[in-house]
């Protein structure tokens, strides 16, 4: 700023930069972006990250293929078992084995009240950021139920870890399948229930609808995936594109947008929790009874009670938990669906028990660059609108 | 196209200029020198019959440990969204001149993967509009991702071990 000769203040440029986050309650976690204002509408958007960086990549290169996986919980918090089956399955594609049906079943299952419970989450935070506090505590509600749900199966309420090398930590209970059974049969009456206070109300249109718009190419340039590419109109969903753990026997559709803007994004997610809930009713239905993990003892552990007669069995638990699994020398990457979109782990092997390296194709990280783009030229209020559509989550763009 | 179909295309159009190829676990991989990335990768997005579209990712890889040349590599993963099929491409990096060009004009997507290579790798990301620190802080310095970077540089503060406490400072590469 300078000092003209009447004694003015002369500024530089017209604009105004302001500084959001990354404290800041609507970026959904510690992200950080510089806006340049031109009055209330945004010129340019900056996005700065790295406030949560963990170093997961780094620490993966120092640890057993076992334990990555609890630390793959930590990155998509919101949704632990779709990364922990991205990393198992990666894993399983290098040692070249299958799962056993009922391991694929359990998967499928929690991986999609997973999505559930992160749409949920999703809705909760972005109709709060939008205005709509009832919203806000209804979803949390249905969450607490499927992370009840999590606590049962698993022990953890959150950080489940149960997909595991070679199937799942343990076996279902009938009594769990029955929890489970009782809550997708009240969750539809739910979902109509943040339908009627959304889907038609006047306040959520006029903020949501054109909105963020993103084309259908621009979407697919900017590296977007999951339910912001479908909004934009492109049909694309790894569980049926590229079907992995059995999703190929499953009855069900991927919902698609047409203009790309926030309200679509909105209905894409929403007709997700449906067809989510369609797709864990179908396999409870079908759920088939054997074993829950490989019968493998170099990649599963023994089953407990053959320990006391079995020294085959004890040798097999010793190796396993003090050396580990050695995965062959290669390297390979397998994409699962997220709620978020494209997860995969990109996996190089040595040939030793621990990974060489270990790379999360996040889909938050890629959509940040996009996400700015979308913000340019439109009015600082929808700033927040536009970062809770994308659904970032900052565990796994900062990693 | 499967895998095979896909490399077979490639090798016909492209035959001279890529090193190698192979159908690894399924997926289609070809093995390409840094001089020609930059045009492969364009064929592969222009092609009417390839179509590869979307950026799935772009990884960096140290193989200081492995007996190999060169030491480094930079990975993409491309999809094709209406043919539904992909492809991964290896490009080898020597330790000298860790250079490859962008391709960020290609795909806007890949701002951000190498924004990510120059910083966690040190890899120098040509005609990329913006090449600096993402992650790390600005004056941060060395790669943490590179395999001579050990995993910890800090003191332990409390420990009655001085042996472990030095072991882990002089550790590089970092101990198993």
């Amino acid at each position: 700023m300078t000092v003209t000769d009447q004694g003015l203040l002369e500024r530089e440029k017209d604009s105004m930069t302001l500084n959001m986050g990354p404290q800041h309650p609507s970026t959904h976690g510690v992200f950080r972006v510089v806006l340049e204002m031109d009055g209330e509408l945004v010129e340019s958007a900056e996005p700065h990250i790295g406030f949560l960086h963990t170093g997961i990549e780094k620490t993966s290169e120092a640890k057993r293929y076992v334990h990555v996986i609890p630390m793959t919980d930590r990155l998509d918090y919101l949704s632990p078992p779709g990364n922990n089956l991205a990393f198992c399955l990666t894993v399983e594609k290098l040692l070249q084995t299958d799962v056993p049906e009922r391991a694929n079943y359990l998967r499928v299952i929690m991986c999609e009240l997973a999505r559930m419970a992160s749409h949920l989450v999703w809705l909760a935070t972005h109709a709060l950021d939008i205005g709509a506090m009832t919203v806000f505590l209804y979803c949390w509600r249905e969450r607490e139920m499927i992370l009840d749900l999590n606590e049962e199966i698993s022990g953890v309420r959150m950080m489940t870890s149960y997909i595991r090398l070679g199937g799942v930590a343990q076996d279902s209970t009938p009594g769990w399948l029955q929890s489970v059974r009782k809550f997708i049969e009240y969750f539809p009456a739910k979902i109509d229930e943040y339908e009627r206070l959304l889907t038609n109300n006047p306040i959520w249109l006029d903020r949501t609808q054109n909105v963020g718009v993103m084309s259908r190419e621009e979407a697919i340039n900017w590296s977007m995936s999951g339910p912001v590419l479908r909004a934009s109109g492109v049909n694309w969903d790894l569980r049926k594109q590229r079907p992995y753990s059995g999703y190929e026997g499953f009855d069900f559709e991927v919902p698609t947008g047409k203009n790309g803007d926030i309200y679509d994004r909105y209905l894409v997610r929403v007709a997700e929790l449906r067809q989510s809930r369609e797709i864990v009713k179908q396999a409870l239905k079908k759920l088939p009874s054997g074993p829950y993990k490989v019968d493998d003892n170099k990649i599963s552990l023994p089953n407990r009670k053959t320990l006391k007669s079995s020294m085959e069995a004890l040798i097999h638990h010793f190796k396993l938990v003090s050396e580990g699994v050695s995965v062959p020398k290669g390297e390979t990457y397998v994409p699962v669906e997220g709620p978020r979109g494209e997860v995969g782990f990109y996996i190089i092997s040595d040939g030793s028990n621990v990974p060489s390296r270990v790379k999360l194709r996040a889909p938050s990280f890629m959509a940040i660059p996009g996400m700015c783009k979308m913000m340019e030229g439109c009015f600082i209020a929808d700033v927040v609108g536009i970062i809770g559509s994308i659904d970032i989550v900052m565990g796994e763009v900062d990693r | 196209m499967t895998s095979e179909e896909i490399l077979k295309k490639v090798k016909t159009d492209q035959g001279e200029t890529i090193e190698s190829s192979e159908v690894n676990l399924g997926d289609s991989v070809i093995f390409v020198g840094k001089e020609a990335v930059r045009g492969i990768l364009e064929y592969l997005k222009a092609d009417p019959g390839l179509d590869f579209d979307y950026l799935s990712h772009i990884s960096g890889a140290d193989y200081l440990n492995e007996d190999r040349e060169p030491r480094f590599e930079v990975v993409y993963e491309l999809h094709s969204i209406d043919k539904n099929h992909s492809i991964r491409i290896r490009v080898g990096l020597d330790e000298e001149d860790p250079t490859i060009p962008t391709v960020s004009d290609l795909w806007k997507g890949a701002l951000y993967p190498e924004r990510e290579l120059f910083d966690m790798f040190g890899f120098n990301v040509e005609g990329h509009p913006n090449l600096s620190r993402l992650i790390m802080p600005e004056e941060w310095e060395g790669n943490p991702l590179r395999k001579d970077y050990p995993l910890t540089l800090e003191d332990v503060t409390f420990s009655h071990n001085r042996e472990f406490k030095q072991d882990l400072v002089k550790s590089k590469p970092p101990t198993r």
